[in-house]
């Protein structure tokens, strides 16, 4: 589903943030991208969803070259790829369902499909109660939770988190480990990025670790 | 089709909820726009009216030739043939002397007149029409005319007629001229606001991007906001210089008692009304679209 073929990442200033950096994630997969802060995560995940372009190499998601992709056809990779932003990137002017609702609407879902469907990510992120509140009135957990209800709304088949759990305490970080879990056990294909390794789970899902832009094996 | 639908539906919300989150600044930029519409279309209305009552004033161009006192009826067949031979003339009458002075002392209401006079002070005269209307035209006619042996005065009649034409001309230049510049000046307070509300809706701008938006789908909001705002405005635009033509018609009833004349003020037609509006929306979409693009680069490119 991801492949990256010898990419290098250099921001304007000089510094690179990866260095041929090759690797390959598969369909269904569940992957857990640790790395201290600054070794590159977020740029990592930043090419797959052609928010940043490569300076060399090639970022392929589904067969397709994102780094070479047209500027109006990233639209559509993007509605197929659900991002879990560290900062959230939630808007305060509106309440937690207009939130959710919002890639619904850019995708052109009727009003009715939209509202069942956004019910539907507010339940399973256990906030259905909360649909009229600001998120701002949130407390940071809560926050990511909408969050994670706006990204898996439009059900994409790829799901990038970036440091979801990184200024949450332990027990809501398993909490929302686990929530991922069920949706990569639902067919999901699931990134997330942590510089703590705490978080990453126990058992069988694959860790790949960065330093300083190189993957370490 | 259902969600480019869905899209515009969006896009008409937005905007009117975008107005109604600061009313005062909506109702003052509306208020600005309407203002500015207003000019050119008031002046307009003041110059189709003036002109429709320059229309009903008696026939514009007609020039008097008056033939010398001693002329003899041999000197007015040869200036028959003379006039006729003029090839700028569309029409020529002649007033012999006697019917000049029979219709003025009729129109005097005095029919003695005529048979009271000793001697017909009036010459007898010629009733020319020039084929143009054109002010060179008309002063070389009067010259070739003025030249003619029993010619002794050529009189242009409605020279006044021409110089409202000249002036109703010069009015229309200037609502084109100032049309120009205050639709220049509406692109610029739409682009404006437009430049503000982008700025403000930053956030929602950025999050959207990342989640799938197309430019299309970023700029049709704007777009939208800009197009209905002109409209607004020039329905303000319209109900201003109507309720003008309003405040003005007492005081043309008063002029139309004084000197019995029939003026009657109009207001916009439908088909200018239409066209105001529709230039109004064509204006700020465009001052929207100027806006949109140099603003979401700019933004765009800062991060
Ligand atoms: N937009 C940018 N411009 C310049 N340098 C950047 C930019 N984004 C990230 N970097 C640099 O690239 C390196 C990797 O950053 P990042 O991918 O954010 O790391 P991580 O997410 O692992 O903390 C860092 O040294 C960071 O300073
Ligand atoms: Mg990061």
């Amino acid at each position: 589903m991801i492949r990256f073929d010898r990419v290098t990442k250099r921001y304007p200033g000089g510094h690179e943030a990866l260095k041929e950096v090759s690797l390959e994630i598969a369909a269904g997969e569940m992957v857990f991208l640790t790395g201290h802060s600054g070794a590159g995560k977020s740029t990592l995940l930043k090419l797959i969803a052609a928010i940043e372009r490569p300076t060399s190499g090639s970022v392929l998601v589904n067969q397709q070259n994102v780094g070479r992709m047209r500027r109006a056809a990233v639209p559509y990779l993007r509605r197929n790829i659900g991002l879990i932003f560290q900062d959230h990137k939630l808007l305060f002017d509106r309440n937690v369902m207009q939130n959710v609702l919002l890639p619904l609407q850019i995708a052109g879902f009727s009003r009715h499909d939209a509202a069942a469907r956004a019910r539907a990510a507010l339940d399973k992120v256990g906030l259905l109660d909360r649909e009229k509140t600001n998120p701002i009135a949130l407390s940071g957990g809560e926050q990511q939770r909408v969050c994670i209800a706006r990204a898996v709304v439009s059900r994409p088949a790829l799901l990038l988190a970036d440091e979801p759990t990184g200024n949450l305490d332990s027990e809501y970080a398993s909490d929302i480990m686990i929530m991922f879990q069920a949706f990569n056990q639902a067919g999901t294909t699931v990134v997330i990025s942590t510089h703590d390794h705490a978080a990453v789970l126990s058992g069988n899902c694959r860790i790949i670790r960065l330093d300083h832009g190189s993957i370490q094996s | 089709m259902m969600t480019w639908l869905m899209h515009h539906r969006r896009a008409i919300l937005t905007t009117l909820a975008q107005m109604a989150l600061s009313p005062v600044a909506s109702l003052f930029t509306l208020f600005a726009i309407g203002v500015a519409l207003s000019l050119p279309a008031g002046m307009y209305v003041l110059l189709d009216n003036a002109t429709q009552i320059a229309g009903t004033l008696p026939a514009q161009n007609e020039m008097t030739v008056f033939m010398r006192d001693d002329a003899s009826p041999d000197d007015v067949t040869k200036l028959k043939q003379q006039i006729k031979a003029m090839p700028d003339l569309a029409d020529s009458r002649f007033v012999p002397r006697q019917t000049a002075l029979q219709q003025l002392s009729a129109q005097m209401g005095m029919s003695e007149l005529a048979a009271e006079l000793p001697k017909n002070p009036l010459p007898d005269a010629w009733i020319v029409t020039p084929a143009a209307t054109d002010a060179n035209t008309v002063a070389r006619l009067i010259k070739q005319l003025e030249q003619l042996p029993a010619v002794a005065l050529v009189q242009a009649d409605h020279k006044w007629a021409q110089r409202l034409d000249a002036l109703l001309a010069l009015g229309r230049e200037l609502i084109n001229i100032l049309a120009i510049i205050l639709g220049i000046a509406l692109i610029a307070i739409t682009g404006n606001t437009i430049r503000l509300q982008i700025i403000t809706r930053h956030a929602e701008i950025e999050v959207s991007r990342l989640i799938g938006a197309t430019d299309r789908f970023i700029r049709r909001p704007f777009l939208y906001f800009g197009a209905i705002q002109g409209l607004v405005g020039g329905a303000i635009a319209w109900g201003i210089v109507t309720l003008g033509i309003v405040l003005l018609s007492p005081q043309i009833d008063t002029l139309n008692k004084l000197y019995a004349t029939q003026i009657q003020l109009h207001a916009l037609g439908l088909t200018d009304s239409l066209i105001l509006f529709a230039f109004a929306s064509l204006l700020g979409w465009l001052g929207a679209y100027i806006s949109v693009g140099r603003t979401l680069s700019r933004i765009e490119n800062t991060h």
